[in-house]
Protein backbone atom coordinates (compact mmCIF):
# COMPACT_ATOMS: atom_id res chain seq x y z
CA UNK A 1 0.00 0.00 0.00
CA UNK A 2 2.75 2.52 -0.28
CA UNK A 3 2.49 3.06 -3.62
CA UNK A 4 -1.22 2.94 -4.50
CA UNK A 5 -0.15 3.51 -8.15
CA UNK A 6 2.09 0.46 -8.48
CA UNK A 7 -1.18 -1.67 -6.30
CA UNK A 8 -2.55 -3.30 -9.46
CA UNK A 9 -5.20 -5.87 -8.75
CA UNK A 10 -3.85 -7.14 -12.39
CA UNK A 11 -0.28 -8.43 -10.52
CA UNK A 12 -0.34 -11.80 -9.92
CA UNK A 13 1.15 -11.61 -6.00
CA UNK A 14 -1.40 -8.79 -5.17
CA UNK A 15 -4.46 -10.81 -6.86
CA UNK A 16 -2.97 -13.85 -4.94
CA UNK A 17 -2.99 -12.11 -1.76
CA UNK A 18 -6.73 -10.49 -2.39
CA UNK A 19 -7.53 -14.14 -2.80
CA UNK A 20 -5.99 -15.84 0.37
CA UNK A 21 -7.70 -12.15 2.30
CA UNK A 22 -11.54 -12.54 1.17
CA UNK A 23 -12.36 -15.88 -0.38
CA UNK A 24 -12.64 -17.25 3.20
CA UNK A 25 -15.31 -14.54 4.30
CA UNK A 26 -16.88 -14.13 0.91
CA UNK A 27 -17.89 -18.18 1.14
CA UNK A 28 -19.07 -18.13 4.25
CA UNK A 29 -21.26 -14.61 3.79
CA UNK A 30 -22.72 -16.45 0.68
CA UNK A 31 -23.42 -19.52 2.90
CA UNK A 32 -24.83 -17.71 5.25
CA UNK A 33 -26.79 -15.88 2.95
CA UNK A 34 -28.01 -18.76 0.45
CA UNK A 35 -27.20 -21.65 1.84
CA UNK A 36 -25.24 -24.44 0.36
CA UNK A 37 -27.87 -24.97 -2.77
CA UNK A 38 -26.47 -23.04 -5.02
CA UNK A 39 -22.60 -23.64 -4.25
CA UNK A 40 -21.18 -20.73 -2.87
CA UNK A 41 -17.81 -21.78 -3.94
CA UNK A 42 -18.29 -21.88 -7.55
CA UNK A 43 -19.72 -18.23 -7.00
CA UNK A 44 -17.20 -17.22 -5.39
CA UNK A 45 -14.50 -18.34 -8.23
CA UNK A 46 -16.48 -16.67 -10.69
CA UNK A 47 -16.43 -13.45 -8.73
CA UNK A 48 -12.42 -13.57 -8.61
CA UNK A 49 -12.19 -14.05 -12.24
CA UNK A 50 -14.71 -11.04 -13.03
CA UNK A 51 -12.14 -8.89 -10.55
CA UNK A 52 -9.26 -10.34 -12.65
CA UNK A 53 -10.86 -9.72 -15.71
CA UNK A 54 -11.76 -5.92 -14.82
CA UNK A 55 -8.35 -5.79 -12.98
CA UNK A 56 -7.14 -2.55 -14.07
CA UNK A 57 -10.30 -0.95 -13.27
CA UNK A 58 -10.98 -2.10 -9.69
CA UNK A 59 -8.04 -1.09 -7.01
CA UNK A 60 -6.80 -3.64 -4.32
CA UNK A 61 -8.83 -1.68 -1.68
CA UNK A 62 -11.49 -1.35 -3.73
CA UNK A 63 -11.56 -5.31 -4.71
CA UNK A 64 -13.52 -6.30 -0.95
CA UNK A 65 -16.55 -4.56 -2.04
CA UNK A 66 -16.16 -5.77 -5.67
CA UNK A 67 -15.97 -9.18 -5.02
CA UNK A 68 -19.07 -8.94 -2.36
CA UNK A 69 -21.20 -7.16 -4.46
CA UNK A 70 -20.40 -9.24 -7.57
CA UNK A 71 -20.95 -12.51 -6.06
CA UNK A 72 -24.14 -10.92 -4.35
CA UNK A 73 -24.86 -10.47 -7.64
CA UNK A 74 -24.37 -13.84 -9.03
CA UNK A 75 -25.86 -15.28 -6.30
CA UNK A 76 -29.33 -13.39 -6.91
CA UNK A 77 -29.09 -14.42 -10.42
CA UNK A 78 -29.18 -18.36 -9.69
CA UNK A 79 -31.94 -17.87 -7.23
CA UNK A 80 -33.60 -15.57 -9.71
CA UNK A 81 -33.54 -19.24 -11.60
CA UNK A 82 -35.09 -21.36 -8.80
CA UNK A 83 -37.05 -20.94 -6.27
CA UNK A 84 -34.32 -22.52 -3.56
CA UNK A 85 -34.85 -23.67 -0.10
CA UNK A 86 -32.67 -22.68 2.35
CA UNK A 87 -30.91 -26.02 3.40
CA UNK A 88 -28.05 -24.98 6.50
CA UNK A 89 -26.91 -28.20 7.19
CA UNK A 90 -25.87 -28.94 10.69
CA UNK A 91 -22.72 -30.74 11.19
CA UNK A 92 -23.02 -33.93 13.43
CA UNK A 93 -22.12 -32.47 16.87
CA UNK A 94 -19.53 -34.24 19.55
CA UNK A 95 -22.01 -36.81 21.56
CA UNK A 96 -20.57 -38.38 24.76
CA UNK A 97 -21.24 -41.44 25.14
CA UNK A 98 -22.49 -41.58 28.69
CA UNK A 99 -25.53 -38.59 27.87
CA UNK A 100 -28.39 -40.56 28.14
CA UNK A 101 -30.81 -41.45 25.20
CA UNK A 102 -33.64 -38.73 26.47
CA UNK A 103 -30.75 -35.77 26.08
CA UNK A 104 -29.21 -37.07 22.66
CA UNK A 105 -33.03 -36.84 21.16
CA UNK A 106 -33.77 -33.61 23.10
CA UNK A 107 -30.72 -32.10 21.77
CA UNK A 108 -31.63 -33.67 18.27
CA UNK A 109 -34.81 -31.63 18.19
CA UNK A 110 -33.20 -28.34 20.05
CA UNK A 111 -30.97 -28.43 17.03
CA UNK A 112 -33.76 -29.06 13.94
CA UNK A 113 -36.07 -26.02 15.86
CA UNK A 114 -33.19 -24.01 15.61
CA UNK A 115 -32.40 -24.80 12.12
CA UNK A 116 -35.41 -23.36 11.25
CA UNK A 117 -35.62 -20.48 13.18
CA UNK A 118 -32.52 -19.94 11.79
CA UNK A 119 -33.92 -20.49 7.76
CA UNK A 120 -36.76 -17.72 9.19
CA UNK A 121 -34.44 -15.05 10.06
CA UNK A 122 -34.07 -12.27 7.09
CA UNK A 123 -31.11 -12.54 4.79
CA UNK A 124 -29.17 -10.15 6.96
CA UNK A 125 -29.62 -10.91 10.34
CA UNK A 126 -28.70 -14.57 9.44
CA UNK A 127 -25.65 -13.68 7.98
CA UNK A 128 -24.48 -11.08 10.70
CA UNK A 129 -25.92 -13.72 12.98
CA UNK A 130 -23.93 -17.15 12.24
CA UNK A 131 -20.37 -14.96 11.53
CA UNK A 132 -20.84 -13.90 15.07
CA UNK A 133 -21.69 -17.15 16.47
CA UNK A 134 -20.43 -19.95 14.16
CA UNK A 135 -17.26 -17.79 12.94
CA UNK A 136 -16.58 -15.60 16.39
CA UNK A 137 -16.08 -12.86 14.30
CA UNK A 138 -16.55 -9.31 16.77
CA UNK A 139 -18.83 -7.04 15.42
CA UNK A 140 -16.30 -4.61 14.11
CA UNK A 141 -15.03 -7.29 11.62
CA UNK A 142 -18.62 -8.21 10.74
CA UNK A 143 -19.04 -4.50 10.29
CA UNK A 144 -16.06 -4.06 7.73
CA UNK A 145 -16.89 -6.97 6.05
CA UNK A 146 -20.44 -5.92 5.23
CA UNK A 147 -20.02 -2.10 4.70
CA UNK A 148 -22.52 -1.14 7.41
CA UNK A 149 -21.94 -0.06 11.06
CA UNK A 150 -21.06 -1.60 13.92
CA UNK A 151 -24.06 -0.74 15.61
CA UNK A 152 -26.21 -1.82 13.04
CA UNK A 153 -24.66 -5.37 12.95
CA UNK A 154 -25.06 -4.93 16.94
CA UNK A 155 -29.15 -4.22 16.01
CA UNK A 156 -29.20 -7.49 13.56
CA UNK A 157 -27.31 -9.63 15.68
CA UNK A 158 -29.43 -8.57 18.86
CA UNK A 159 -32.45 -8.79 16.59
CA UNK A 160 -31.81 -12.41 15.00
CA UNK A 161 -30.96 -13.31 18.88
CA UNK A 162 -34.47 -12.29 19.99
CA UNK A 163 -36.17 -13.95 17.15
CA UNK A 164 -34.65 -16.89 17.67
CA UNK A 165 -35.20 -17.46 20.82
CA UNK A 166 -38.88 -16.33 20.25
CA UNK A 167 -39.00 -19.02 17.60
CA UNK A 168 -37.69 -21.85 19.40
CA UNK A 169 -40.20 -21.37 21.95
CA UNK A 170 -42.65 -21.44 19.67
CA UNK A 171 -42.00 -24.54 17.96
CA UNK B 1 -31.69 -2.24 29.89
CA UNK B 2 -28.48 -3.72 31.64
CA UNK B 3 -29.51 -7.33 30.66
CA UNK B 4 -29.52 -5.94 26.86
CA UNK B 5 -26.37 -4.45 27.18
CA UNK B 6 -24.76 -7.53 28.90
CA UNK B 7 -26.49 -9.42 26.37
CA UNK B 8 -24.74 -7.63 23.33
CA UNK B 9 -21.02 -7.33 25.09
CA UNK B 10 -21.24 -11.09 25.68
CA UNK B 11 -22.17 -11.43 21.49
CA UNK B 12 -19.29 -8.72 20.62
CA UNK B 13 -16.97 -11.20 22.66
CA UNK B 14 -16.34 -8.06 24.79
CA UNK B 15 -17.12 -8.88 28.35
CA UNK B 16 -14.60 -8.31 31.18
CA UNK B 17 -14.70 -10.26 34.45
CA UNK B 18 -16.91 -8.59 36.46
CA UNK B 19 -19.27 -8.36 33.57
CA UNK B 20 -18.91 -11.85 32.84
CA UNK B 21 -20.31 -12.92 36.34
CA UNK B 22 -23.49 -10.55 36.03
CA UNK B 23 -24.15 -12.14 32.50
CA UNK B 24 -23.55 -15.56 34.35
CA UNK B 25 -26.54 -14.49 36.92
CA UNK B 26 -28.83 -13.79 34.17
CA UNK B 27 -32.20 -16.49 34.69
CA UNK B 28 -31.82 -17.21 31.03
CA UNK B 29 -28.36 -17.62 30.94
CA UNK B 30 -27.61 -21.50 30.00
CA UNK B 31 -30.55 -20.98 27.46
CA UNK B 32 -28.44 -18.36 25.89
CA UNK B 33 -25.14 -20.66 26.07
CA UNK B 34 -27.31 -23.37 24.62
CA UNK B 35 -28.34 -21.59 21.89
CA UNK B 36 -24.98 -19.92 21.23
CA UNK B 37 -23.79 -23.51 21.15
CA UNK B 38 -26.30 -25.08 19.08
CA UNK B 39 -25.31 -22.09 16.76
CA UNK B 40 -21.97 -23.02 16.49
CA UNK B 41 -22.61 -26.18 14.43
CA UNK B 42 -23.78 -24.14 11.29
CA UNK B 43 -20.72 -22.86 10.43
CA UNK B 44 -19.54 -22.66 7.20
CA UNK B 45 -18.09 -25.86 5.05
CA UNK B 46 -14.77 -25.60 5.85
CA UNK B 47 -13.02 -23.73 2.44
CA UNK B 48 -9.53 -24.21 1.30
CA UNK B 49 -8.40 -20.94 -0.10
CA UNK B 50 -4.98 -22.54 -1.07
CA UNK B 51 -6.62 -25.55 -2.90
CA UNK B 52 -9.26 -23.21 -4.57
CA UNK B 53 -6.56 -20.51 -5.53
CA UNK B 54 -5.18 -22.92 -7.50
CA UNK B 55 -8.63 -23.68 -9.22
CA UNK B 56 -9.11 -20.13 -10.00
CA UNK B 57 -5.61 -18.97 -11.17
CA UNK B 58 -6.01 -21.87 -13.69
CA UNK B 59 -9.02 -20.54 -15.49
CA UNK B 60 -7.41 -16.93 -15.70
CA UNK B 61 -6.53 -15.40 -19.01
CA UNK B 62 -3.38 -14.75 -18.89
CA UNK B 63 -3.35 -10.37 -19.19
CA UNK B 64 -2.05 -8.51 -21.91
CA UNK B 65 -0.59 -5.95 -19.66
CA UNK B 66 1.37 -8.22 -17.77
CA UNK B 67 3.09 -10.04 -20.83
CA UNK B 68 3.52 -7.30 -22.86
CA UNK B 69 6.64 -9.20 -23.75
CA UNK B 70 4.49 -12.28 -26.11
CA UNK B 71 3.09 -9.52 -28.53
CA UNK B 72 6.47 -7.87 -29.11
CA UNK B 73 8.12 -11.00 -28.82
CA UNK B 74 5.99 -12.08 -32.09
CA UNK B 75 6.17 -8.61 -33.69
CA UNK B 76 10.05 -9.14 -33.55
CA UNK B 77 9.70 -12.72 -35.09
CA UNK B 78 7.89 -11.56 -37.61
CA UNK B 79 10.75 -8.72 -38.44
CA UNK B 80 13.02 -11.55 -38.01
CA UNK B 81 12.15 -13.73 -40.57
CA UNK B 82 11.05 -11.18 -42.99
CA UNK B 83 14.60 -9.70 -42.28
CA UNK B 84 15.92 -13.19 -43.31
CA UNK B 85 14.64 -13.45 -46.24
CA UNK B 86 15.22 -10.22 -47.38
CA UNK B 87 18.88 -10.93 -46.15
CA UNK B 88 19.01 -14.13 -48.01
CA UNK B 89 17.95 -13.47 -51.20
CA UNK B 90 19.96 -9.91 -51.53
CA UNK B 91 22.63 -12.14 -51.06
CA UNK B 92 21.69 -14.63 -53.09
CA UNK B 93 23.12 -14.66 -56.69
CA UNK B 94 21.06 -13.43 -59.64
CA UNK B 95 20.93 -16.57 -62.18
CA UNK B 96 20.15 -16.59 -65.54
CA UNK B 97 20.12 -19.65 -67.61
CA UNK B 98 18.78 -20.18 -71.35
CA UNK B 99 17.54 -23.11 -73.30
CA UNK B 100 18.00 -24.87 -76.64
CA UNK B 101 17.06 -21.87 -78.99
CA UNK B 102 17.01 -19.20 -76.59
CA UNK B 103 18.58 -15.74 -75.65
CA UNK B 104 18.55 -12.97 -72.84
CA UNK B 105 19.06 -10.00 -72.40
CA UNK B 106 20.23 -8.94 -68.68
CA UNK B 107 20.81 -5.96 -67.16
CA UNK B 108 23.59 -5.36 -64.81
CA UNK B 109 23.25 -3.23 -61.85
CA UNK B 110 25.36 -0.78 -63.40
CA UNK B 111 23.67 -0.80 -66.59
CA UNK B 112 26.15 -2.63 -68.16
CA UNK B 113 23.83 -5.44 -70.41
CA UNK B 114 25.02 -8.79 -71.13
CA UNK B 115 23.28 -10.84 -74.17
CA UNK B 116 23.42 -14.41 -73.21
CA UNK B 117 23.27 -16.88 -75.93
CA UNK B 118 21.62 -20.55 -75.79
CA UNK B 119 22.33 -22.67 -73.13
CA UNK B 120 24.19 -20.69 -71.04
CA UNK B 121 23.96 -19.31 -67.46
CA UNK B 122 25.12 -16.13 -65.93
CA UNK B 123 25.32 -15.12 -62.16
CA UNK B 124 25.81 -12.31 -60.02
CA UNK B 125 25.58 -11.18 -56.97
CA UNK B 126 23.79 -7.67 -56.56
CA UNK B 127 24.47 -6.67 -52.59
CA UNK B 128 28.16 -6.76 -53.40
CA UNK B 129 28.10 -5.58 -57.09
CA UNK B 130 29.48 -1.67 -55.97
CA UNK B 131 32.47 -3.10 -54.20
CA UNK B 132 32.99 -5.95 -56.67
CA UNK B 133 31.70 -6.50 -60.87
CA UNK B 134 32.15 -10.20 -60.92
CA UNK B 135 30.12 -12.63 -63.38
CA UNK B 136 30.22 -16.47 -63.30
CA UNK B 137 29.43 -17.29 -66.94
CA UNK B 138 28.65 -20.94 -68.39
CA UNK B 139 27.88 -20.88 -71.82
CA UNK B 140 28.61 -18.21 -74.56
CA UNK B 141 27.68 -14.41 -73.54
CA UNK B 142 28.31 -10.46 -75.35
CA UNK B 143 29.11 -8.44 -72.68
CA UNK B 144 28.67 -4.26 -73.43
CA UNK B 145 30.53 -3.49 -70.26
CA UNK B 146 29.35 0.39 -68.60
CA UNK B 147 32.82 2.46 -67.86
CA UNK B 148 33.87 1.75 -64.29
CA UNK B 149 36.37 -0.17 -62.30
CA UNK B 150 37.52 -3.43 -62.99
CA UNK B 151 34.89 -6.16 -64.41
CA UNK B 152 35.16 -9.61 -64.28
CA UNK B 153 34.20 -12.54 -65.99
CA UNK B 154 34.64 -15.67 -63.90
CA UNK B 155 34.83 -19.10 -65.90
CA UNK B 156 35.57 -22.43 -65.54
CA UNK B 157 38.68 -22.43 -68.08
CA UNK B 158 39.86 -18.62 -67.09
CA UNK B 159 39.23 -15.17 -65.90
CA UNK B 160 38.55 -12.24 -67.98
CA UNK B 161 39.28 -8.72 -66.96
CA UNK B 162 38.22 -5.53 -68.69
CA UNK B 163 37.39 -1.72 -67.80
CA UNK B 164 35.00 -1.08 -69.73
CA UNK B 165 34.53 -2.53 -73.35
CA UNK B 166 32.61 -5.02 -75.74
CA UNK B 167 33.66 -8.27 -75.89
CA UNK B 168 32.39 -11.99 -76.46
CA UNK B 169 32.94 -14.62 -74.25
CA UNK B 170 32.21 -18.63 -74.75
CA UNK B 171 33.13 -21.56 -72.30
CA UNK B 172 31.82 -24.55 -73.50
CA UNK B 173 32.97 -27.90 -72.42
CA UNK B 174 36.84 -27.83 -73.33
CA UNK B 175 36.14 -24.77 -75.30
CA UNK B 176 37.30 -21.12 -74.56
CA UNK B 177 37.11 -18.20 -76.74
CA UNK B 178 37.14 -14.75 -75.74
CA UNK B 179 36.56 -11.74 -78.78
CA UNK B 180 37.18 -8.01 -78.13
CA UNK B 181 35.04 -6.15 -79.97
CA UNK B 182 35.82 -2.97 -78.42
CA UNK B 183 38.03 -1.24 -75.69
CA UNK B 184 40.81 -3.57 -74.07
CA UNK B 185 40.36 -7.28 -72.47
CA UNK B 186 42.39 -9.13 -70.21
CA UNK B 187 42.62 -12.87 -70.01
CA UNK B 188 43.77 -15.21 -67.61
CA UNK B 189 43.78 -18.95 -68.57
CA UNK B 190 46.21 -21.35 -67.02
CA UNK B 191 48.50 -18.88 -64.98
CA UNK B 192 48.85 -16.92 -68.58
CA UNK B 193 48.22 -13.23 -69.08
CA UNK B 194 46.58 -12.26 -72.67
CA UNK B 195 45.71 -8.87 -73.60
CA UNK B 196 43.45 -8.35 -76.15
CA UNK B 197 42.73 -5.19 -78.39
CA UNK B 198 39.77 -4.96 -80.92
CA UNK B 199 39.23 -7.21 -83.36
CA UNK B 200 41.15 -9.83 -81.89
CA UNK B 201 40.10 -13.11 -80.38
CA UNK B 202 41.51 -16.17 -78.24
CA UNK B 203 40.64 -19.16 -78.25
CA UNK B 204 41.36 -22.45 -75.94
CA UNK B 205 40.07 -26.12 -77.70
CA UNK B 206 41.25 -28.83 -76.22
CA UNK B 207 44.15 -27.38 -74.62
CA UNK B 208 45.51 -25.93 -77.73
CA UNK B 209 45.64 -21.85 -77.82
CA UNK B 210 44.93 -20.23 -80.97
CA UNK B 211 44.74 -16.04 -81.60
CA UNK B 212 42.58 -15.43 -84.44
CA UNK B 213 41.40 -12.04 -85.77
CA UNK B 214 37.44 -11.03 -85.55
CA UNK B 215 36.85 -8.30 -88.50
CA UNK B 216 32.91 -8.02 -87.00
CA UNK B 217 31.86 -5.21 -84.85
CA UNK B 218 29.86 -7.36 -83.01
CA UNK B 219 29.25 -10.73 -82.53
CA UNK B 220 27.08 -12.17 -84.92
CA UNK B 221 24.89 -14.51 -82.91
CA UNK B 222 23.70 -11.43 -81.61
CA UNK B 223 22.03 -10.75 -85.15
CA UNK B 224 20.69 -14.79 -84.99
CA UNK B 225 23.35 -16.44 -86.97
CA UNK B 226 26.59 -18.41 -85.73
CA UNK B 227 29.60 -17.32 -87.86
CA UNK B 228 33.00 -19.46 -87.77
CA UNK B 229 36.33 -18.87 -89.03
CA UNK B 230 38.98 -22.15 -88.97
CA UNK B 231 36.50 -23.82 -86.23
CA UNK B 232 36.76 -27.82 -85.93
CA UNK B 233 33.47 -28.92 -87.41
CA UNK B 234 32.61 -30.89 -84.11
CA UNK B 235 32.06 -27.15 -82.30
CA UNK B 236 29.89 -25.83 -85.09
CA UNK B 237 28.06 -29.53 -84.76
CA UNK B 238 27.27 -28.47 -80.90
CA UNK B 239 26.44 -25.13 -81.09
CA UNK B 240 23.62 -25.86 -84.01
CA UNK B 241 22.44 -28.22 -81.37
CA UNK B 242 22.19 -25.57 -79.27
CA UNK B 243 19.93 -23.05 -81.72
CA UNK B 244 17.72 -26.36 -82.59
CA UNK B 245 16.05 -28.90 -80.84
CA UNK B 246 18.13 -31.47 -83.20
CA UNK B 247 20.66 -34.61 -82.47
CA UNK B 248 22.81 -34.44 -85.01
CA UNK B 249 24.84 -37.90 -86.00
CA UNK B 250 28.32 -37.11 -87.55
CA UNK B 251 29.75 -40.59 -87.35
CA UNK B 252 30.75 -41.10 -90.86
CA UNK B 253 32.12 -37.59 -91.80
CA UNK B 254 35.23 -36.21 -90.40
CA UNK B 255 34.38 -33.98 -87.43
CA UNK B 256 37.89 -32.31 -87.00
CA UNK B 257 37.75 -30.65 -90.22
CA UNK B 258 38.11 -27.05 -90.65
CA UNK B 259 34.85 -24.63 -91.07
CA UNK B 260 34.48 -21.04 -92.09
CA UNK B 261 31.12 -19.93 -92.38
CA UNK B 262 27.90 -19.17 -90.43
CA UNK B 263 24.73 -20.82 -90.17
CA UNK B 264 21.29 -18.81 -89.19
CA UNK B 265 19.03 -19.29 -85.99
CA UNK B 266 15.43 -19.29 -87.78
CA UNK B 267 15.86 -21.73 -90.51
CA UNK B 268 17.31 -25.21 -89.92
CA UNK B 269 17.34 -26.43 -93.43
CA UNK B 270 18.84 -23.06 -94.43
CA UNK B 271 21.24 -23.91 -91.61
CA UNK B 272 22.23 -27.41 -92.55
CA UNK B 273 22.32 -26.35 -95.61
CA UNK B 274 25.27 -23.58 -95.47
CA UNK B 275 27.36 -26.10 -93.21
CA UNK B 276 27.50 -28.93 -95.13
CA UNK B 277 27.52 -27.57 -98.71
CA UNK B 278 31.08 -26.24 -98.15
CA UNK B 279 32.45 -29.65 -97.05
CA UNK B 280 30.65 -31.56 -99.27
CA UNK B 281 28.73 -33.18 -96.97
CA UNK B 282 25.21 -34.61 -97.45
CA UNK B 283 22.56 -35.06 -95.12
CA UNK B 284 19.24 -37.27 -94.41
CA UNK B 285 16.85 -36.24 -91.91
CA UNK B 286 14.33 -38.12 -89.88
CA UNK B 287 12.19 -36.02 -87.61
CA UNK B 288 15.03 -34.23 -85.19
CA UNK B 289 17.48 -36.84 -86.05
CA UNK B 290 20.09 -35.65 -88.45
CA UNK B 291 22.30 -38.25 -90.01
CA UNK B 292 25.65 -36.60 -92.10
CA UNK B 293 27.17 -38.52 -94.56
CA UNK B 294 30.51 -37.65 -96.46
CA UNK B 295 30.16 -38.36 -100.04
Amino acid sequence: MTNPIHQNSCEEHVFSALFKKHSKNLHDFLYYKFGSQLNPKDKVQDAFIKLWDNCAKVPPEKAKSFLFTTANNLMLNAVAHQKVVLRHQQKPQKKSTNESPEFVLEEKQYSEKLQKALENLTEAQRVAFLMNRAEGKRFKEIAELLDISVKAVEKRIYGALKKLREDIEEL
Amino acid sequence: MEREDLIKKWLDYNLNPEEQKAFEALEDYEQLIKLSKSSEAFNAPSYDSEAEYETVSSKLQPKISKNWIRPLMRIAAVLLIGFSVFYYTSNLNSTTSTLIAEQATIELPDASTVELNAVSNLSFNKRTWSDKREVSLEGEAYFRVAKGSKFDVITKEGKVSVLGTEFNVIQRDDYFEVTCFEGLVAVTYDSKYIELKPTQRFTVHNGVIRNNVENQTAPSWINNESSFSSSALELVLEELQRHYEITIDAKQVDTKQIFTGSFTHNDLDLALKSITLPLGITYTKNDAVIVLKGE
